[in-house]
């Protein structure tokens, strides 16, 4: 909740800031306008924009584009933990035992999410209004971002009323919002289809359009779709048996022998699906990226722009290089998140009570954590890699100018970062456990958000520096760096080490 | 050796001291029964015989290894059943017998199939559909078909049946035949008084009492009562003796230590009708946990 609010202060307030300081003037604006706002690869993540000339129309463009995405999340994941999650642990069951009913627990639910959505508003609109955005408008604009979090929470909900165990609900609503994403990027990105992002909830979010020719017609769907799968979850939640959903999973199975034959197997079998969901996710993402790696223009960028590459490293997003290397420093990103959901993972086995289970027989707290921390690193390899391989297919598909063996370093080049994490998030597991995962999100996050914001606003080089993702080079556009990628490596393996060394000494502990 | 031998062993959580300064022993082929209500230790003695939790002070030594220095090895002779069954919800029975298996390195098969019959559990279920108390038999059979040396028990039939309880004694009984060392924690009398060959008795972290049954009866008083054909005369003055009640031809008195003095008192009294019962084990318990004001604190 808390970072989520945080993502939402931050990103609101570098995007208004970072406009304002990279277009300065209408004609930079007119020709970034031109440039990325015609181009479809931008398209597909941020939407379709309206109007690049005021800073107004490009923050509703940028903040929509991708707060709506992370709002969908947000909404799912909130709903499933509420009225899914606490039910399959059981301690639903010991709520309604109590004099509270099954419609009031349904309520009380929906209200502390509403107060959820509250807040990632209240900090959307602090981020615009510090960024000197008039008050009215932010509060429109914040309302748009946060607006899908209605329909998806009512998605969430009646996952979680479907589906009788945590995951399967998840995995429900996310294909969900992967659906409404999809129908979003074909709306954007093709001509003469604009009437389906009607169909999406997302471009529902994107048709508020609270700065270029406001619609408050376009909140009609998301309230009436929001407020009629709430009342579809509600109705089902009243009625079905506690603990079951409608979907009724196999209780019985003819037993499974494979990957049982140590706790790092065991949890490759259970892990299986997500990494499996991550390769998809990543791997589709860089094809894409790959596709439209040729389509930047060769135009003029402004002026401005091109000062702020040349910061990041003088590279030119005008070349399938560039702009391969410009977007892999988001699977840097997204990489190192793998790290800290793998953690995450290890700690849950430890709240869950299966790590008591496993430590009485004789198998070690050393070889159980480097095990999981071995998975996790190959996980991550896994990955980089694919998405490095895809990404080079669909740009050589193209006839770009890309080798294999770049993209793959190119990919290589996610792990020292994603390792560097890993280990500092499992030095917050063996210290502080019940911290850890939180700790370890924020870390990522909050170093990301700093290397962009800290170039932004001039902050002294040995503060901008801390931040491992400054010392990132953008392989393929530039050489890979061997001394920046050992350094971060070797705080990875020194705090991982440490990791061992403090779990070995610690007492167990429960949720 | 012994099985199990603590030394001083304490832990701390914070500011509660969880166990204080337990010097424990259990021989090996013993069935040592471990009482106390929730609350005395039972659960963190065991966490520090397993080397999950690090002790305070003291330590405590499996077959002489010591649990927290090198828990590995420890248990590779040790087979524990948790209070509280933590299992993997998306594995079979069958499966997660097969898991632990190939962690210890092996188990005895033939004999699991036979306690899965007994214990009548569908080993194809997942976990995740079992209730408390089938979860609870999985643990149980996958201990009992390991064959340790040691089984460590925490309120292992908690959930259980009536049915499925009297399969688990036999179990037990079967593993004390074989030389296997057995440590019950338990709050059931009946069930530690059926099995048990010693028992001790744990009070706010505190052992405040420990032998076979019969010492600890022996220790106790047992209660007599007696009618006589004419007025009942004053015992009280007897060795040993405490008069609990006296009617005008009977009396009930506790009798500590020997009865023989007593014996000797009534010799040459005209008695009618004597009656004598030992405490029972619950009796015992209550009798350590009883704070004079009529209330039983922990």
């Amino acid at each position: 909740m808390l970072s989520f609010a945080l993502l939402y202060g931050l990103i609101s307030l570098t995007m208004v800031a970072g406009y304002r300081h990279s277009y300065p003037t209408p004609r930079e604006r007119a020709m970034f306008a031109q440039s990325f706002g015609a181009n479809k690869a931008v398209r597909l993540f941020y939407g379709a924009p309206h109007d690049l000339l005021t800073i107004g129309g490009y923050t509703e463009w940028r903040l929509v584009g991708v707060g709506s995405i992370f709002a969908a999340v947000w909404g799912v994941l909130a709903a499933v933990r509420a009225m899914r999650a606490e039910e399959d642990a059981g301690r639903q069951e010991l709520v309604l035992a109590g004099t509270v009913g099954r419609r009031s627990a349904y309520v009380a639910a929906l209200g502390a999410i509403a107060v959820g959505a509250t807040i990632l508003w209240l900090a959307t609109f602090l981020g615009l209004v510090v960024a000197r955005l008039p008050a009215g408008s932010a509060a429109s604009l914040s309302l748009a971002t946060i607006s899908p979090v209605l329909v998806f929470t009512g998605v969430g909900a009646v996952a979680s009323q479907v589906a009788a165990t945590r995951r399967l609900a998840l995995e429900l609503a996310s294909g969900v919002i992967v659906l409404s994403f999809l129908l979003r990027v074909v709306a954007d990105t093709s001509s003469g289809v604009g009437w389906l992002r009607w169909t999406t909830p997302l471009g529902w979010a994107e048709e508020l359009r609270p700065f270029t020719g406001t619609r408050p017609a376009a909140l009609v769907p998301p309230v009436i779709a929001g407020a009629l799968l709430l009342l579809l979850a509600g109705s089902i939640a009243v009625r079905r048996d506690i603990g079951d959903g409608l979907l009724h999973g196999k209780d019985s199975a003819t037993p499974r022998l494979r990957l049982l034959g140590s706790p790092t197997a065991l949890a490759l079998r259970n892990e299986r699906g997500s990494l499996l969901a991550w390769l998809a996710g990543a791997g589709m993402y860089a094809l894409v990226i790959g596709l439209l790696a040729t389509t930047f223009s060769t135009r003029d960028i402004s002026a401005n722009l091109q000062e702020q590459l040349r910061k990041l490293g003088g590279i030119s997003i005008t070349t399938p290089t560039g702009a391969l290397g410009l977007y892999f420093l988001f699977f840097v990103l997204a990489v190192s998140l793998f790290a800290c959901a793998q953690v995450s993972a290890i700690r849950r086995e430890e709240a869950d009570g299966q790590l008591e289970t496993l430590l009485v027989l004789p198998v070690g707290r050393s070889r159980w954590l480097i095990g999981r921390l071995v998975l996790a690193a190959s996980g991550a390899a896994a990955i980089a890699l694919t998405a490095a391989t895809l990404a080079w297919a669909g740009a050589a598909s193209q006839h770009a100018d890309v080798s294999l063996t770049r993209m793959l370093a190119a990919g290589g080049n996610c792990l020292p970062t994603a390792l560097l994490f890993l280990g500092l998030a499992a030095l917050a597991f063996a210290v502080v456990p019940r911290a850890s995962a939180g700790i370890a999100y924020a870390l990522v996050l909050g170093t990301f958000l700093w290397q962009l914001l800290g170039a932004l606003l001039d902050a002294p080089h040995w503060l901008v520096d801390l931040t491992p993702f400054q010392h990132v080079a953008l392989v393929p556009a530039q050489p890979f760096r061997p001394a920046a990628a050992a350094a971060l490596l070797a705080i990875g393996a020194a705090t991982a080490t440490a990791a061992v060394v403090v779990f070995r000494r610690r007492d167990l502990e429960g949720a | 050796m012994s099985a199990i031998r603590t030394e001083g062993l304490s832990k701390r959580y914070r500011d509660t001291l969880a166990l204080d300064d337990l010097d424990l022993t259990v021989e090996e082929g013993e069935v040592y029964g471990y009482l106390g209500p929730n609350g005395a230790g039972k659960t963190t003695t065991i966490r520090l015989l397993l080397g999950l939790h690090r002790p305070t002070g003291g330590r405590a030594e499996l077959f002489g290894i010591d649990a927290w220095r090198d828990p590995v090895e420890a248990h590779r002779r040790v087979a524990y059943v948790a209070g509280e069954p933590f299992l993997w919800p998306a594995l079979t029975s069958a499966e997660t017998f097969e898991y632990f298996a190939r962690l210890r390195g092996g188990t005895d098969t033939a004999y699991r199939d036979r306690l899965i019959e007994r214990f009548q559990l569908d080993a194809d279920r997942k976990v995740r559909a079992l209730s408390k108390g089938n979860r609870q038999k999985v643990q149980l059979i996958a201990a009992l078909a390991s064959r340790a040396d040691l089984l460590l028990l925490d309120e292992p039939t908690s959930g259980l049946d009536p049915l499925m309880e009297i399969a688990f004694r036999e179990a037990v009984l079967e593993a004390k035949q074989r030389g296997q060392t057995v440590f019950l924690s338990s709050h059931i009398m009946s069930e530690v008084e059926a099995l048990c060959d010693r028992v001790g008795i744990l009070r706010a972290g505190r052992l405040v009492d420990e032998g076979t049954l019969a010492e600890l009866r022996h220790l106790s008083a047992s209660t007599v009562e007696i009618t006589f054909a004419g007025t009942a005369p004053d015992l009280g003055h007897l060795p040993g003796v405490e008069i609990v009640a006296a009617g005008s031809n009977a009396l009930r008195c506790e009798v500590t230590g020997s009865v023989a003095p007593l014996l000797a008192a009534l010799a040459g009294l005209p008695v009618i009708a004597l009656m004598s019962h030992e405490r029972s084990l619950e009796e015992i318990f209550l009798h350590h946990y009883d704070t004079g004001d009529g209330r039983v604190s922990p």
